[in-house]
């Protein structure tokens, strides 16, 4: 056999082996989807607004992760020295070079619907920082679709900051289906059917919620279900569904924590919840133009024609 | 699609093997006792070289000093400690992998002592193999100080450290580990890669290439990605050729999971393991074939 022969065939051997590793590279890629899934890092980094070429550059030498802890530390000193508006950058640095990292995705986001809106003066500035705070939550949800804690945290965010009831039982009924989910959660996602007085899914949550967490060793399941059993009997057993009274306490505390937050319905004109009755101020189901209660005429509001303070209820409805 | 590349090389490697069978199989016998003869005197070398003991010294207080972020909470502190161990463990495996794999062949060149060894009854493929076995075993032989080194800081703390409440130390041992083997696989690979490029190049340009190898085969997610969203024909068949033949080093990249506390998927890395395997065995006979080339 030649050389040049021999040379050949163990180029094509080399090339025959080649081929043989694509099944395995085709499983690696299935197996590690945060690494080889175009889509989903290409959602990342749309949801964060922000451009990959800084990720790109600590991706060389794979130094990903240890970049992103020398600015963890960084955080931590801007943190514990007071700099809070330096922070945002640097979280939005540190989610983006390790976008698995779920306490810096965490306080990326806290720090921005609490921390910040809470500092910021003006409306438009707490806006600001509270859909920025989402955002980085959505992104972080975005990236670590299989963790129930960042689920949770941006339903808690949307339930406790930005009072969006609706997307925020979406978010904790997602985070419910993980077996390692806390009970609050099931608990948290039928408190934000009471706090939007939509009757009909409060029933469906407190009947599911009855139904989870039933393990009777389990001194948080025993726990969840006195405290599921307690809020059951008082809307179902005691029939407090059609206690109008209690609906407008109920109204009266939403709107005086959504005073107290800045968080006015302006910014989330979808949600039905602000379509209350200027009468009796009692919430209309969606859609409706009557009131529930006495079927009152309601002024037609679809979210966008609406302006700040048009469908607020009169002072007498929010007052207990 | 993956199936049946996997068929066709399957096929043109049984038939290649049975082609050249009256070659290879002589020398299956004396060829390895050569090479690990080889391998031994590659390891006895590597042992003399003061930058291989300042590298394992540097590595060792680098993981000792990790133990100082105790203003952070314990969860925190694991992972810095994680983190930061497994990228010494990596980055200074593949540093040592280029100092170390990068001299074999052309310093045997420039001595003109590869003349006495070829002239003796070894081929040139059992010279390439030798000499990289020995570069694997030495750099397996620090690489594993410096694991059982952040193991045992990873015991200490999670003894000294309290936990809180709402942070626990914790840290996966297991997981540490196999992404310290994943790490070493890594090397293997990258080493094969500067083992090839030592066969044709000087000693500085081997260095350099294998710097700006180890750079591209970091991006291998990125390069997918670019061969993923190619507009034209021709752009796909570029970066998927590329994606092919650069080192796949984000494979055995598990720093990220075990650092994260993320579940790690063993399966990828037993994966990653034969793609490793494979690759070296390709780039090691692509090696073979240019030595046999050189003029020596």
């Amino acid at each position: 056999m030649t050389d040049r022969r021999s040379r050949n065939l163990t180029l094509l051997l080399a090339l025959g082996l080649l081929l043989m590793t694509v099944p395995m590279q085709e499983s690696i890629h299935q197996l590690r989807p945060h690494v080889f899934d175009p889509e989903r890092k290409t959602r990342r980094a749309s949801a964060i607004n922000v451009g990959p070429m800084p990720a790109v550059i600590a991706a060389l030498g794979g130094f990903r992760t240890v970049a992103a802890d020398m600015l963890w530390l960084r955080v931590e000193r801007d943190w514990h020295g007071g700099n809070w508006w330096a922070l945002p950058s640097l979280l939005d640095g540190v989610t983006q070079l390790d976008p698995h990292f779920i306490l810096a995705w965490q306080v990326y986001g806290w720090h921005l619907a609490y921390n910040l809106h809470a500092e910021a003066e003006t409306k438009v500035d707490k806006r600001y920082y509270l859909d920025g705070g989402i955002r980085a939550l959505e992104g972080a949800v975005d990236a670590n679709p299989d963790n129930w804690e960042m689920i949770f945290e941006l339903g808690w965010t949307l339930f406790d900051r930005a009072h969006d009831m609706h997307r925020a039982a979406e978010y904790f009924y997602r985070a419910d289906q993980f077996p390692e989910a806390k009970s609050y959660t099931t608990r948290l996602y039928y408190r934000c059917f009471e706090r939007t007085l939509d009757i009909p899914r409060l029933v469906e949550a407190l009947e599911y919620a009855k139904n989870r967490h039933t393990d009777p060793y389990s001194p948080d399941d025993v726990q969840h279900q006195v405290i599921v059993s307690d809020n059951y009997r008082f809307w179902i057993t005691d029939n407090h569904l059609e206690d109008r009274d209690k609906h407008r306490e109920i109204i009266a505390r939403e709107n005086t924590a959504r005073a107290q937050r800045s968080v006015d319905f302006y910014l989330y004109p979808d949600n039905p919840y602000w379509d209350v009755c200027p009468h009796c101020g009692l919430p209309s189901p969606e859609g409706s133009e009557f009131c529930s209660a006495y079927g009152h005429p309601m002024k037609p509001s679809s979210g966008s024609s609406r302006s700040p303070g048009e469908s607020r209820p009169p002072a007498e409805a929010t007052s207990i | 699609m993956g199936q049946l590349a996997f068929g066709i090389g399957l096929l043109v490697a049984i038939v290649v093997l049975a082609i050249t069978h009256r070659l290879w199989a002589p020398a299956m016998g004396h060829g390895g006792a050569s090479t690990w003869r080889i391998a031994k005197i590659t390891v006895a070398e590597a042992r003399r070289r003061r930058v291989v003991q300042a590298v394992v010294v540097l590595v060792l207080l680098i993981l000792l000093s990790m133990t100082v972020f105790s203003y952070l909470n314990p969860r925190e502190q694991a992972r810095m400690i994680i983190s930061g161990g497994l990228s010494a463990i990596t980055v200074f495996g593949i540093l040592l992998a280029i100092f170390v794999a990068a001299f074999l062949i052309p310093q045997e060149l420039e001595t003109r002592t590869v003349y006495a060894v070829l002239s003796k009854p070894v081929r040139r493929f059992e010279f390439v193999l030798g000499k990289y076995l020995g570069a694997l075993i030495i750099l397996a032989a620090i690489m594993t100080i410096m694991t059982v080194v952040l193991v045992a800081v990873l015991l200490v703390m999670d003894h000294f450290v309290p936990d809180l409440t709402y942070s626990t130390f914790e840290p996966n041992l297991a997981n540490v580990v196999f992404a310290a083997v994943m790490s070493y696989f890594a090397v293997a690979v990258l080493s094969a890669y500067i083992v090839l490029i030592s066969t044709v190049s000087s000693t500085a340009m081997t260095v350099i290439a294998s710097f700006i190898i180890w750079a591209i085969g970091s991006l291998q997610s990125q390069i997918h990605d670019l061969a993923a969203g190619a507009e034209t024909v021709s752009t796909k068949w570029f970066f998927t050729m590329f994606y092919w033949l650069v080192p796949p080093l984000e494979n055995f990249d598990f720093r990220h999971e075990v650092s994260n506390f993320m579940q790690v998927s063993y399966k990828a890395g037993i994966d990653a393991a034969g793609v490793g395997i494979l690759y070296i065995i390709v780039v090691l006979l692509v090696a073979s074939v240019f030595f046999n080339d050189r003029q020596v």
